[in-house]
């Protein structure tokens, strides 16, 4: 079983043309800019930054992935491609591929209104594409769980708020400690994460916020698989 | 080696039987149709997409079981579904480019284009077609393929003639490609024109598709005293069934005949009516009114027919003139006969 690299890319470039003219799915990628635009007069604070980073991969990266697949159970396409000689990591990879496109995409544009310039560009994309691909796993899971677009929209409201607004609870955490959990989260962590990349600490004392983050993302991959073996072939 | 052979396949759900254990084999450039009702089907196509564990028996392809490597089975199936996905948002052009990449189609597809007649509307979007062309679409996936086994569900279920018999000539061309079909349908009719080897799926088992004796070998039957009957009253009207009460109908009034399991049905507009008589009876009864057997199991009202198909050398349809535009089968002995009766030659 190789993987094809021609299978992954017909898939990716049919994924990116029917997104294009998915008005529905496609202009969740507003809602991130809009926000960008409304903190970028508030000034250069790290934790806004992080507000619009945290949010963009919650709506967008989890949000189109989910939606994608959510309307290819609905409209039956994915049986076909079931069925087709393309393997599920490269029917992932094509969709995945989309989605992470159009995150990186939007978080640039964000970035740039914003006016963030992280210390350590490259220590910080590699924790963002870390952090996508927990959110693309979510994204996964909840498409192979619903079965409508619009069920998948409705689902995915709640993560979205949790993952992309769950680090404004942050002050709340002293006073009920039922919310100690915010503080592992992904987004919670990627925030964390920033600020001691900010301070110029270097990879050795990031090592716990990375293990956490990486765990968010082996439990969420391997929920997803497990899932999918459940509901293979489901219609 | 047979291509495709089911062995010993059964279905119950909770307490009923679907269907009994049965076997069939296709061999390589052959084509079967089973008539079967929507449950019996959708038992069957779980099956092939190995949703469900077949008990006791097993379907094998190529001499080896569809459960063992699904990559492998994969390749040498080809699954023609009727309800079928497409991109709604893309064209039929992005399908066929999806499709040529997908299954490593490395030839151009002009010809499929020109197979499915979707040239003209090559870059219409799927949304914008009607459901016959979405159908054409979806049968045009089958040629970017080369399995061994092809699998239809419901191919020509509400389809315009042409693309019946788009349809048709692509099964033709699978076939000379030495290919195996199976067809699935609820219509015996399109069983009928696709296939020779046409068989019904139920309770009872797999049976082939009886026909009613010739009627020639009736008339010789001894037991039939035809010349008592002469002597009686014959009224003109053919009577019905319908629960407890008999329907009476005019010749002139009824479309066709099809006979289903020794049961001959009367169709008046889209409608069946059960008769008391068997086929060769009513052929006999109705012949003055210019009825045709067309068919070893159907009998046609030529008043009503529109037009003559030609699907292959050795498949006809009549399509009637009537509400539902039926489309029924002509058999190619019935056709010579027909083209004497029109004045052809």
């Amino acid at each position: 079983m190789t993987v094809s690299m021609k299978r992954i890319y017909a898939i990716f470039q049919k994924d990116l043309k029917d997104l294009s003219k998915n008005l529905f799915v496609s202009s969740i990628v507003i809602l991130p800019v809009l926000m960008a635009f409304m903190y970028s007069r508030m000034g250069d604070i790290l934790d806004l930054h992080y507000l619009i980073i945290n949010l963009t991969l919650a709506s967008v990266t989890a949000f189109i992935q989910c939606a994608v697949i959510a309307e290819e159970k609905e409209k039956h396409t994915l049986r076909g491609l079931m069925l087709s000689p393309a393997t599920l990591p490269e029917i992932l990879t094509g969709k995945s591929l989309v989605s992470l496109i159009l995150t990186i995409v939007t978080l640039v544009v964000c970035m740039m209104i914003t006016g963030y310039e992280p210390a350590n560009l490259v220590l910080i994309s590699f924790v963002i594409l870390l952090s996508c691909l927990f959110y693309l796993a979510l994204g996964t899971l909840l498409g192979l769980l619903t079965k409508t677009v619009v069920e998948a929209s409705v689902v995915i409201l709640p993560f979205m708020f949790l993952f992309g607004f769950g680090s404004m609870l942050k002050p709340l955490v002293d006073d009920y400690a039922i919310l100690g959990f915010v503080e592992y989260l992904p987004n919670t962590q990627l925030v964390e994460l920033a600020y001691k990349i900010e301070s110029g600490l270097g990879f050795g004392s990031l090592w716990s916020h990375l293990a956490i983050i990486l765990t968010w993302v082996i439990v969420a991959t391997i929920l997803t698989i497990f899932v999918y073996r459940k509901r293979e072939m489901d219609d | 080696m047979a291509v495709l052979s089911i062995q010993n396949v059964e279905k119950h759900t909770k307490d009923m039987i679907l269907f009994p254990p049965f076997n069939l084999t296709i061999d390589k450039g052959q084509v079967v149709a089973v008539h079967s009702n929507l449950n019996v089907r959708l038992a069957l196509m779980d099956m092939f997409l190995r949703k469900t564990v077949i008990p006791n028996g097993d379907i094998l392809i190529n001499g080896s079981s569809i459960s063992e490597n699904k990559q492998i089975y994969l390749k040498q199936v080809c699954i023609s579904f009727y309800e079928e996905g497409l991109y709604e948002r893309l064209s039929i052009l992005d399908h066929f480019k999806l499709y040529k990449q997908l299954y490593g189609f490395n030839q151009p597809f002009d010809n499929i284009l020109h197979i499915t007649q979707l040239d003209e509307i090559k870059h219409n979007k799927i949304k914008n077609l009607t459901h016959s062309q979405k159908r054409r679409v979806q049968f045009a996936r089958v040629l970017f393929q080369n399995p061994s086994f092809y699998l239809f569900e419901e191919p020509d279920l509400n389809v315009d003639i042409e693309t019946r018999s788009i349809f048709i000539n692509i099964t033709k061309k699978l076939l000379e490609a030495g290919k195996s079909i199976l067809v699935l349908t609820g219509n015996i009719e399109s069983a009928l024109i696709i296939s020779d080897r046409v068989y019904r799926l139920h309770e009872a088992g797999l049976q082939p598709y009886v026909v009613e004796k010739d009627a020639e070998e009736l008339n010789s039957d001894p037991s039939e005293t035809e010349n008592d009957r002469e002597e009686v009253f014959q009224f003109n009207k053919i009577p019905t069934k319908i629960n407890e009460k008999i329907v009476l109908f005019d010749p002139p009034e009824i479309d066709y005949i099809e006979s289903n399991e020794g049961q001959s049905n009367v169709y008046i507009k889209g409608e069946a009516f059960p008769s008391v008589f068997t086929l060769n009876d009513l052929e006999e009864r109705l012949k003055p009114y210019g009825f045709f057997r067309c068919h070893r199991s159907y009998i046609v009202n030529l008043q009503k027919v529109r037009e003559v198909i030609t699907w292959t050398r050795n498949s006809y349809s009549l399509v009637l003139d009537d509400q539902p535009k039926s489309s029924i089968p002509l058999s190619k002995t019935k056709m010579a006969q027909l083209k004497e009766m029109l004045g052809l030659k």
